[in-house]
């Protein structure tokens, strides 16, 4: 299937949509006009917990320019949105206000300024409750119940074989518990939609999206529409990692209900607070955790009890909560395995998918627990996980079993010879006061499961269409919100057609023209996305072959597609132009379109133990960091990042390195910066300057390291790499503050004020 | 008010509330959407332009203060350097260095923050054409980025810097792999 020699693929070429970005000529959904267009801003609860009384739009319709005010009951369908069951938030909630940046009323009007005005005039009468807050305050028996069903929103156990008799071999134990916080996604673009009445008993709604069905779906049902009615086109996107899809379908359904009603274009475009008050977050996590094992590291036993702080609905919550039950046990082959995973309503800013799933909160816990044993059993960190690390043929902790593309041992051997000495090795000075700066190096390894999986059904459909003059339009139902997927579709389609890039265009989703295939979400473009891309292609390279052996009156294995040319094999000079192929092959009334499906194989497991098997394949990876910390400040310094990833096979390693920096700024934001501040239930740091985003000058010197351990289920063998950096880098990072300082940190973010905290108890405990 | 400025190497001359903000009147009035706005604040740099050659944020400036200045916006950047009129109708795909730099390095994923992120690097490469690490990341620590870890924007500016600014190049860049195996 694969040719022996990539042309395209394996090339690391700009991204093909690159020069409308660097110019400033793409078009956001922003950028957009529309004649006549009005703007909706909502107008938000502002407090955590109560019963609405009213919701009075009176003195707001006075102001000018004002045109309308939506409620619930303006809602023609049944007002909910949601991702998964249980499908339990209000587009614009009637009763009860369930955390502070709920949307109530949508103010409409000619300008935004003039909806500001008009949201801010509302007057709403809200009895409040007592927020309930903290996960265990949410699980009181006697707690109030935020939803009818009670505050538990979705909980899963795994069991791999006997964890009880795995402890009671294991000669070494550790156990800890290890907290979260809160992440904002902080996508540059705020999410915003336009929403465009067709005059034909359609709407268009023009979106900043991750998954332009979700909202096709949401708006039908919600306006009471048949989805053939709705067409959703992603505009350009401006970064998403997860974060716009309730949301999206949320002002999606907003500004569609309002265009409608008003037969007018409307536009909602969240401002930079309402974006972080408004829409989710990654969940806050406790984990308790508990590894045993025997005297030379052999893992015989892990235990995680897994409590998620899911906020005010469910969202994507059971999603978080199945990915963060399947890969607590780490990459690692052991035995014995409980996990117990449980996500919690409570009267806060609802969370969601945010790139990696609950992955990164679970790698941090299960990366310290693995450094901590290496620390008791006075073993190398790098060699306890060599000796445990998956291999081929093994068993996962869902007992799924690959026997190929397995590659975590080759990312460690990589970061084994690439890892040189680490900084003043010889002397951590541990002891106080000596040094100003203390130095440690910190590694993790972590896989990610590619595909929807045990998630839910994954297919995506693409179509090729090659036109009489040899250019292939590609057509995906898997979004680009920067990522760069566009390029590798591309590269995929040219490569199979024999096309140069240029001559290969890959539109903008638009819910009209390709299959539903779902939200682009779990690393599975590439690998999903890409497979049918391929398969599609090569269905059109069939007429083209077809149609070459023709003219070239020989068999069509004689000849191949190159450069957009159709070649004869033994005698390359022998050639015709791809376009007059593609011309004769018209005339002659063979397809030159073709709509494929990917689909995964579906997930079978035990819904009570989640043993089986659940991804097509999983991305693994190794990271190291070295620090130095000031003792003084608390500062630390990344002195050095290597990022080993198996991906299967890079389709464009440049897109690949920009996946992995940009994910390990994201997941050292995690470990080190970024944390939403609640108090009494309300967000403290809604904006940039409070919020502590990584600049240029926190970035990290990221070296990524790619192996290729091809994958049998991706696209010329790759596999997805979107999300995994982020739980390397945040557990590495952890573990290279805790070499350094001798301090295990066991909350994240670990930031500068807590390092001089805590080498400041240190210091006075020693000399106490 | 009656405001008269140069934007993008073309005197303009417009009717505008004073207090409206320049980001307003660059996108809502005048069209020109490659400025972003992503906090509204001051705090995220995705709507700076070029105030007489110095990066500012455009939405915490009055279009009032723009009175009898120089302006230049993402769509003039090639217009301003004189290798293409890059607003109007040259040729669209003539880029600037810096331009195609961000591309050849990878240094856009979303592309929000690029414009902003050109701009402020423009103009510290036309203050020092020879910028070290730490005065690129002086000069871009006001513009935020969310995909890219930043480090493929600090090559594309050395870059851009390497070739002096001066127009096209072969864009023959893209950075290769670091490791490979099996």
């Amino acid at each position: 299937m694969i040719p022996e020699k990539l042309r395209v693929v394996g090339r690391g070429i700009p991204k093909v949509d690159g020069p409308e970005l660097v110019t400033g000529r793409a078009k956001f959904t922003g950028d957009l006009k529309f004649p006549g267009m009005l703007y909706g801003v909502a107008r938000r609860a502002e407090i955590p917990a109560g019963r609405i009384r009213s919701i009075d739009g009176s003195e707001a319709l006075r102001i000018p320019g004002v045109k309308a005010m939506l409620t619930a009951e303006d809602m023609p369908g049944p007002n909910i949105i949601g991702i998964f069951p249980p499908f339990d938030q209000p587009v614009l909630a009637s009763r009860e206000v369930r955390y502070e940046g709920e949307s109530l009323a949508l103010v409409v009007a000619d300008s935004r300024e003039a909806a500001k005005r008009g949201a801010a005039a509302v007057r709403v009468e809200i009895d409040p409750w007592e927020p309930v807050l903290e996960i265990d305050a949410a699980l009181k028996p006697d707690s109030r119940k935020i939803h009818p069903g009670g505050n538990i929103t979705f909980s899963k156990k795994l069991i791999k074989g006997d964890v009880e008799e795995g402890f009671a071999e294991a000669e070494v134990v550790v156990e800890n518990t290890y907290c979260t916080s809160f992440q904002e996604h902080a996508y540059l673009e705020p999410e915003t939609v336009a929403a465009v009445p067709g005059g034909d008993g359609r709407v268009t709604v023009y979106a900043s999206c991750q998954s332009p069905f979700h909202i096709r779906g949401h708006i039908a049902a919600n306006l009471n529409l048949p989805a053939s009615r709705v067409k959703v086109v992603q505009a350009y996107t401006g970064g998403s990692f997860g974060g716009k899809d309730d949301v999206a379908t949320e002002i999606g359904c907003l500004a569609a209900a309002a265009a409608v009603k008003l037969h007018a274009p409307v536009m909602i475009a969240h401002e930079r607070g309402e974006s972080i008050i408004g829409s989710n977050l990654r969940h806050a996590a406790r984990i308790h955790y508990r590894t045993g094992s025997l005297k030379d590291g052999t893992l015989l036993a892990r235990e995680a009890r897994i409590y998620l702080d899911g906020g005010a609905y469910a969202s994507e919550s059971p999603f978080v909560t199945m990915k963060a039950l399947i890969h607590a046990a780490g990459p690692y082959n052991v035995p014995n395995v409980l996990v117990e995973c449980t996500a919690v309503y409570t009267n806060k800013t609802y969370c969601g998918a945010f790139r990696g799933f609950g992955v990164p909160q679970v790698t941090f816990a299960s990366e310290s627990q693995l450094d901590e044993l290496a620390g008791k059993l006075n073993m190398d960190p790098l060699q306890l996980r060599r000796s445990n690390g998956l291999r081929a043929g093994q068993a996962t902790a869902t007992g799924q079993i690959f026997e190929r593309s397995v590659g975590l041992l080759q990312t460690i051997d990589r970061i084994a010879e690439h890892r040189g000495k680490a900084p003043a090795a010889a002397a951590f000075p541990r002891a106080a006061g000596q040094k100003r700066w203390l130095y440690g190096r910190g590694c993790a390894c972590l896989l990610q499961g590619i595909s929807n999986g045990a998630e839910g059904i994954d297919v995506v459909g693409a179509s090729v269409q090659v036109s009489q003059d040899g250019s292939a339009l590609v057509g995906v139902g898997l979004t680009d919100m920067g990522q760069g997927s566009r390029t590798v579709f591309a590269q995929i389609a040219a490569e199979v057609l024999g096309l140069t890039l240029d001559r290969i265009t890959v539109r903008q989703v638009d819910t009209d023209s390709v299959h539903d295939s779902g939200p682009t979400v779990a690393s599975r473009s590439t690998t999903v996305g890409g497979m049918a891309v391929y398969k599609a292609a090569v269905e059109v390279k069939t007429s083209l072959l077809k149609m070459a052996s023709l003219m070239f009156k020989c068999g069509e294995d004689r000849l191949r597609l190159e450069e957009n040319f159709a070649v004869l094999t033994d005698n390359p000079e022998t050639r015709i132009p791809l376009k007059e192929v593609a011309t004769a092959a018209y005339w002659t009334g063979f397809p030159l379109m073709h709509l494929a499906f990917s689909r995964a194989p579906d997930a079978k497991f035990d819904h009570e133990t989640h043993q089986g098997d659940i991804y097509i394949a999983y991305n693994f990876g190794t990271h190291l960091m070295d620090v130095r910390i000031d003792r003084l400040t608390g500062r630390v310094e990344v002195l050095r990042h290597l990022a080993a990833h198996d991906i299967g096979r890079a389709i464009n390693p440049v897109g690949v390195e920009g996946q992995v920096e940009g994910g390990a700024l994201m997941g050292f934001g995690l470990a080190h910066l970024e944390r939403i501040e609640h108090e009494g239930g309300r967000i403290q740091n809604a904006n940039f300057a409070d919020y502590a985003l990584p600049s240029i000058k926190d970035r990290l010197p990221t070296e990524t390291i790619i192996v290729e351990d091809p994958n049998p289920t991706g696209p010329f063998g790759a596999k997805g790499i979107g999300e995994p950096p982020v739980a390397g880098t945040a557990a590495a990072f952890a573990n290279a503050v805790a070499a350094a300082t001798g301090v295990r940190f066991t909350r994240l973010p670990i930031r500068r004020e807590d390092i001089l905290a805590a080498l400041e108890a240190q210091q006075a405990n020693n000399s106490s | 008010m009656l405001l008269e400025f140069e934007l993008n190497g073309k005197p303009t001359r417009i009717e505008v509330e004073p207090t409206l903000r320049t980001l307003d009147l660059l996108r809502e009035v005048l069209g020109l959407t490659g400025t972003k706005e992503g906090c509204g604040r001051g705090e995220c740099g995705a709507c700076t332009i070029l105030l007489d050659g110095e990066a500012v944020n455009s939405c915490l400036l009055y279009a009032a203060k723009l009175q009898g200045r120089k302006v230049t916006t993402i769509e003039g950047l090639t217009t301003e350097d004189g290798t293409a009129d890059g607003a109007e109708g040259g040729d669209p795909n003539e880029l600037h260095p810096l331009q195609e730099a961000f591309l050849s390095e990878g240094a856009v994923q979303c592309g929000f923050c690029t414009p902003g992120m050109i701009l402020s690097a423009k103009s510290l490469l036309d203050r020092n054409p020879d910028p070290d690490v730490q005065a690129i990341e002086e000069a871009l620590s006001g513009n935020l980025c969310r995909c890219t870890g930043y480090g493929k924007i600090v090559r594309a500016v050395q870059k851009a810097a390497r070739r002096g600014g001066s127009g096209g190049g072969s864009g023959t860049g893209g950075s290769v792999r670091s490791g490979s195996s099996g």
